[in-house]
């Protein structure tokens, strides 16, 4: 971090303007030699045709289509009179996550403090910078609400991601450690909210309170306090119960996932997708440089199985073949749960590939050391080897995040209506049908792919450059 | 019943292998006294371990299988192959097959139509991702800019989208078939249901103006390797390029005209709705084509271009003190060094190219995804059919993937 310091210094020592007037600019970038005119002069003739062209389309295209169908777009066929669960909920991720994020960058800086480091505080600026795409398509599906409602929640929702950056910063020290546990039960109360009691919210509560349990409960292993142990890992438990016991007596019929729709289930499918294949992915890449060769066989086996067929396959085995694997007996799921443990074993493979990368590049000599030192074998992979790789492909699962978020538009195919499948959806409704408006459609949900996805990537890219992966 | 008892007893079987093993290997052991104890023998560990692992990935198959007899005999689904010889019912667009062919022969066709996508798709990709990698380092502001956006735009949004996209710009841009787009004196046809190209028609002679084209490839190569091994020993300028290519000319035109013109030129008409002549493609086709070459490229062009900054900027330097040309510099220089790094990231892009032609179906290709969705949809037995799908690609992959690390031994350096 010192480096940044000094990068800072002789920034501060470079001349604060270069001595490039604009048409030596020009000069040096457009024409320096006459291959490189031809060039300038032949594409700016082409990208003017486009530019005139495609503002031409934007201006005189019928948008109706997608003011009409807007909800649809986002969120599917969601019940109207039950919006407010939508609402709460993304609201209480918003608070929960602004919070934790913020209280977590005070930490780091904290630690960073006590070693005699700087970390730059991002400011609300390079927030903006970053994130731009996304507020661009968010101002987009703004400008198409026809009603007020809409409008003010994204207002409501945009400053409460700023307002809470400062509230989680201004925490005091012993909450803000509480980050994490935070920001998981905002996840499970935000999915109560929505879902009720549906399946999908026991499932994430016991998920979510088991890890947290899990994770406190190794500490008492490593020789921390057992009294506070017991009460951090009974806590989350208690807490996750109480959540769904609360749900329950309230009665709250809520709205599981196979009511959802639109970019709200394209965004779930993908989180739920990288969330629940990255535990089963790392068994998998440890497996898979297991010595046992009936352990390693199995999983090379299923990873490259998995990787060598195209997902659509992979999705018709999941409508047609996964129904059949149930016993008799039970009822079998629906169409999207299907879709969903289709998705879920899918980036497994991928992510054990990834994580089998980052396991090679930790050196041997780890491993050996804590050989050595009398560390079990679990404990080697938990506190050595895993924390070393995790950290080494996080840009590549960024990249594998964003690859699934582009590979959920094939759900659609099986008739799942999420966010691209409105494109047809809202094409063959009477009011549109035969008008050829599917370019309409399709640019705003290339726009809407584009935006997250670009995003995503530039992040990416950023956190390469900060984790400093592959340089020294 | 039969089946229990035969699985019991293979259990017991290996169960008693592993104790006399367990105990040929204790006995065998020097001595009795610094042994540990078998729950702490690693050898027994791992054997242990791996049967535990056998025995559960066993019997989580068992109850699928169980559970999947049970389903598919509830809904009298047959497990056998005896339906490929039933008519297809589905008829394939620019294919002889009507809807009375076996469906055997509607699932070959499929797979050529993949083979179709891939053999056309995958050369196109690398030569646009190539170019739009090495614009993205121009010297051009404008033209770098350019590249760019058209990077991170295809990048970014899903390759279903693109081909759909495809489809749906070429439907709309193209004019319909009664006022087919005729460029070039009628030679081209272009309507938003076929594009027709002019193409060449064998006479009699034909068979034998083919030998010669081939003894003129044959020669052309003996050329090549003539003129390179000349530059090896004595430095002449090799020109091989030059003279492989004026070797083959020279030899097939003097053939042509030796056979008196062995073949004409066609051009594509359309008579009462009837395409004659040339050579037509479906314009599902093209959208496919075109849709995952744009999209393929952008990955592409993004490899080729981190590769040719891994090339060691001293070597451009070199290039630069040599007085090579920006050309020479590339062809020289930079482009050999980055193609090696290039390499094993392209053949995963291949491996991808083939796995997203599957998308095609969407616009309504044929190929193998295209006609097991459509037997599905007659209701044909899904197990089999998914089988047969997943078996092709999975064959595509990994010939895809042999002939991969086969030419990137090749290209590797030979270390020291």
């Amino acid at each position: 971090m010192t480096d940044t310091a000094e990068a800072k210094e002789s920034a501060k020592l470079a001349p604060l303007h270069s001595d490039t007037t604009p048409a030596k600019w020009v000069k040096d970038n457009l024409f320096n030699n006459v291959m490189n005119s031809i060039i300038t002069v032949l594409l700016g003739v082409v990208v003017v045709f486009l530019l005139v062209q495609s503002f031409g389309w934007i201006a005189n295209e019928e948008w109706e289509i997608i003011r009409v169908n807007l909800r649809n777009f986002m969120i599917g066929q969601f019940p109207s009179d039950q919006l407010w669960r939508l609402w709460t909920s993304a609201f209480v991720l918003i608070a929960t996550f602004g919070i934790g994020t913020s209280a977590r960058a005070h930490n780091s800086h904290d630690d960073a403090a006590e070693k005699g480091l700087v970390i730059e505080r991002s400011s609300l600026l390079d927030l903006l910078s970053r994130f731009w795409p996304i507020l661009v398509f968010v101002a987009l599906v703004v400008s198409f609400a026809k009603t007020w409602p809409p409008v003010l929640g994204v207002i409501a929702g945009v400053s409460g991601i700023v307002v809470t950056r400062f509230a989680g910063w201004a925490l005091p020290a012993p909450i803000r450690s509480r980050a994490i546990p935070m920001m998981a039960i905002g996840t499970i109360v935000s999915l109560a909210v929505l879902a009720g009691t549906s399946g999908l919210v026991a499932l994430s509560a016991g998920i979510v309170a088991l890890a947290i349990a899990a994770s406190e409960l190794s500490r008492f292993f490593e020789g921390s306090d057992p009294k506070s142990t017991a009460i951090r890992t009974g806590g989350p438990i208690v807490i996750g119960a109480a959540t769904l016991f609360i749900v329950n007596a309230v009665g709250f019929e809520g709205y599981g996932w196979e009511d959802w729709g639109g970019l709200h289930l394209t965004l779930f499918a993908t989180v739920v997708g990288i969330a629940s294949g990255m535990p089963i992915g790392m068994l998998l890449a440890i497996g898979r440089r297991s010595e046992l060769p009936v352990i390693k066989g199995f999983c090379v086996v299923f990873i490259e199985f998995v990787r060598g067929v195209p997902l659509i396959s992979l999705l018709l085995f999941s409508s047609f073949i996964l129904p059949l694997l149930f016993p008799p007996s039970v009822e079998t799921p629906e169409t999207l749960t299907r879709a969903m443990i289709v998705i879920a074993l899918f980036s497994a493979a991928y992510i054990a590939e990834i994580i089998r990368g980052g396991l090679q590049a930790v050196p041997k000599g780890q491993t050996e050391a804590a050989q050595a030192s009398g560390m079990s074998a679990a404990k080697i992979q938990r506190l050595i080897v895993m924390p070393q790789a995790l950290r080494a492909v996080i840009p590549a699962m960024v990249g594998q995040f964003i690859s699934l978020f582009k590979d959920t538009s094939l759900i659609a195919t099986i008739g799942v209506a999420e966010f691209f499948q409105y494109v047809a959806i809202s094409n063959s409704q009477p009011a549109f049908l035969g008008k050829g408006l599917q370019l309409v459609t399709y640019a705003f949900v290339a726009v809407g792919y584009w935006s997250f996805a670009y995003t995503m990537s530039k992040e990416s890219r950023r956190l390469e450059k900060q984790l400093g992966v592959g340089v020294r | 019943m039969l089946e229990r008892l035969f699985r019991l007893a293979i259990i017991l079987g290996v169960l008693a292998a592993l104790y006399i093993a367990y105990w040929k290997v204790r006995s065998s052991s020097r001595s009795n006294a610094d042994e540990p104890p078998p729950w702490r023998d690693s050898r027994v560990l791992v054997v242990a371990a791996q049967v535990a692992a056998l025995g559960l990935i066993w019997s989580a198959a068992d109850y699928l299988w169980a559970n999947f007899r049970a389903r598919t005999s509830d809904i009298g689904l047959e497990l056998d192959f005896g339906f490929l010889d039933q008519p297809s019912g589905i008829s394939i667009a620019d294919n002889p097959l009507n809807s009375n062919a076996a469906i055997s022969a509607a699932l070959v066709q499929g797979i050529k139509n993949t083979f179709l996508i891939i053999i056309v798709g995958i050369p196109l990709a690398v030569m646009l991702g190539t170019l739009i990698g090495i614009a993205r380092l121009s010297t051009n502001w404008l033209l770098s800019k350019i590249a760019t956006v058209y990077v991170e735009f295809f990048r970014n949004i899903p390759v279903l989208l693109v081909i759909v996209l495809t489809w749906t710009i070429i439907l709309n841009a193209f004019p319909p078939v009664r006022i087919s787009w005729l460029p070039f004196g009628e030679t081209f046809i272009f309507n938003n249901l076929r594009f027709g190209f002019p193409s060449i028609v064998g006479g009699d002679k034909f068979g034998t103006f083919q030998v010669i084209v081939l003894l003129a490839l044959l020669a052309a190569v003996a050329a090549w390797i003539w003129r390179s091994r000349l530059f090896d020993r004595s430095g002449t300028p090799h020109h091989r390029v030059l003279y492989g290519l004026g070797t083959f000319v020279a030899i097939s035109v003097v053939g042509f005209i030796a056979l008196g013109g062995p073949f004409d030129i066609t051009t594509p008409e359309i008579i009462d709705r009837v395409y004659v002549g040339g050579i037509t493609m479906i314009m599902p086709y093209a959208a496919v084509m075109i849709g995952l070459v744009l999209y393929t490229a952008s990955h592409i062009a993004e490899i080729v271009r981190g590769s040719i900054l891994s090339v060691d900027k001293g070597q451009v330097e070199a290039g630069n003190a040599l007085a090579l040309n920006s050309f020479q510099r590339y062809r020289f220089v930079i482009l050999p060094q980055a193609f090696r790094v290039a390499f094993p990231p392209l053949i995963n892009q291949f491996l991808n190219f083939t796995k997203n032609s599957s998308l095609a179906f969407a616009v309504g290709f044929a190929e193998i995804t295209g006609v097991i969705q459509n037997l599905f949809g007659q209701s044909r037995p899904a197990p089999q059919l998914l089988l047969i799908l997943m078996v092709v690609y999975l064959v595509f992959s990994l010939v895809l993937s042999a002939i991969g690390n086969l030419i990137n031994r090749r290209l590797q350096i030979v270390g020291r």
